[in-house]
């Protein structure tokens, strides 16, 4: 299969702990994975060394045919990531960020930025470390979406938002998010998100893509429980 | 319109969508020629993902009931006010059937059963 993302016996060791054994994972283009698992079941590993932030101990990593530690410089302005927490200074305002971003994204789109910011009244000028929560969160959904990359990458993005406002943000990216030839991958403990916004469900489990499945083909969150519920412990 | 989907139902969202729709056409808020919101719109105000919108959208013109034309957007069809409208009939009659016959076996006489279908007539027309 050629997907946007082709994960191939991808093994991570963190001191004597084995993260990730063996994982298989197939982003097919036009589609969204929501990634479930329980805390420490090794979804943020997984995303460190997608974005080439670590180095796999055995295995292999392609992102739209690139290796993300050997080619991270090209891979940079082709993978939207938003983090768990802002990995920004908290004296940066989210204009500072985005000037400081627009020249690392050859298909970074003004037209996407001042829509979003606009739609989510992004704080343009208050630096954030004094953004709450939601704010952050949206101010970082725009770096990611605006530079219209081949692998959208959300780890935990919509955790701790109040249902409102995580709707409001919900809205936006499927909005503005380009799924045509690209490929998303959302990290989040949330099954009804995963129910509402996923093509397809991975759950990991030991290290390892332990169930996965078509929400199309699941009868709505009870499924989708039962099935996490299975494989977890 | 309510384009909310209920992630508690057994049917996917893409169905629930698609029946939405249908509803929405069968009692005239879309008419024939009229354009169903983009894709993009649709996923944003019912909060699920592009593909789902986009199956729905394909299940009903598999159906006759809309037309995708390239590039410019997708219509409610000449004849797509009528067949949304036999085919909510068909399904809400095969619903009335297994509901009446429950009401019957669980010892609703016939006639008070009418009483009610006119009662609700009734409401209607008023």
């Amino acid at each position: 299969m050629n997907g946007i993302v082709e994960v191939h016996g991808l093994t991570k060791r963190l001191g004597r702990r084995t993260v990730l054994q063996d994982l298989d994972l197939s982003l097919p283009a036009g589609s969204i994975t929501v990634l479930l698992g329980s805390n420490g079941a090794g979804k943020s590993t997984l995303a460190r060394l997608l974005l080439g932030a670590e180095r796999p101990d055995r295995g292999t990593i392609r992102i739209a045919g690139l290796d993300p530690l050997r080619d991270g410089k090209e891979l940079r302005g082709r993978i939207g990531f938003v983090p768990d927490h802002p990995d920004v200074y908290d004296w940066m305002t989210s204009s500072d960020l985005y000037e400081f971003l627009r020249p690392q994204y050859p298909r970074w789109s003004p037209a996407i930025e001042a829509r979003l910011v606009a739609r989510w009244s992004v704080p343009e000028h208050t630096r954030f470390g004094e953004l709450s929560r939601g704010e952050a969160a949206k101010a970082m959904l725009v770096a990611a979406l605006a530079p219209q990359p081949d692998f959208y990458l959300f780890d935990e993005a919509f955790e701790g938002l109040d249902p409102l406002v995580r709707d409001d943000v919900l809205a936006g990216v499927l909005e503005e998010i380009e799924l045509d030839g690209r490929a998303a991958l959302v990290v989040t403990h949330a099954l009804d998100l995963a129910v509402r916004i996923a093509d397809r469900v991975a759950v990991l489990a030991d290290g390892r893509v332990a169930a996965c499945a078509d929400v199309e083909d699941l009868g709505g969150v009870r499924d989708l429980k039962e099935l996490v519920g299975s494989v977890s412990r | 319109m309510d384009w909310t989907v209920d992630l508690s139902a057994d049917a996917p969202p893409s169905r629930q969508l698609a029946r939405a729709l249908l509803d929405a056409i069968a009692c005239g808020d879309l008419a024939a020629g009229d354009q169903l919101p983009s894709v993009r719109q649709l996923a944003a105000k019912s909060l699920v993902n592009h593909n789902t919108v986009a199956r729905a959208y394909r299940d009903l013109e598999h159906m006759g009931i809309v037309r995708g034309h390239n590039g410019l957007g997708v219509f409610v069809s000449p004849a797509g006010p009528r067949i949304a409208r036999d085919e909510r009939r068909a399904g809400t009659l095969a619903e009335f059937r297994r509901a009446a016959g429950e009401a019957l076996r669980a010892g609703h006489a016939a006639d008070d059963l009418v009483l009610h279908v006119s009662k609700l007539r009734i409401r209607r027309i008023a």
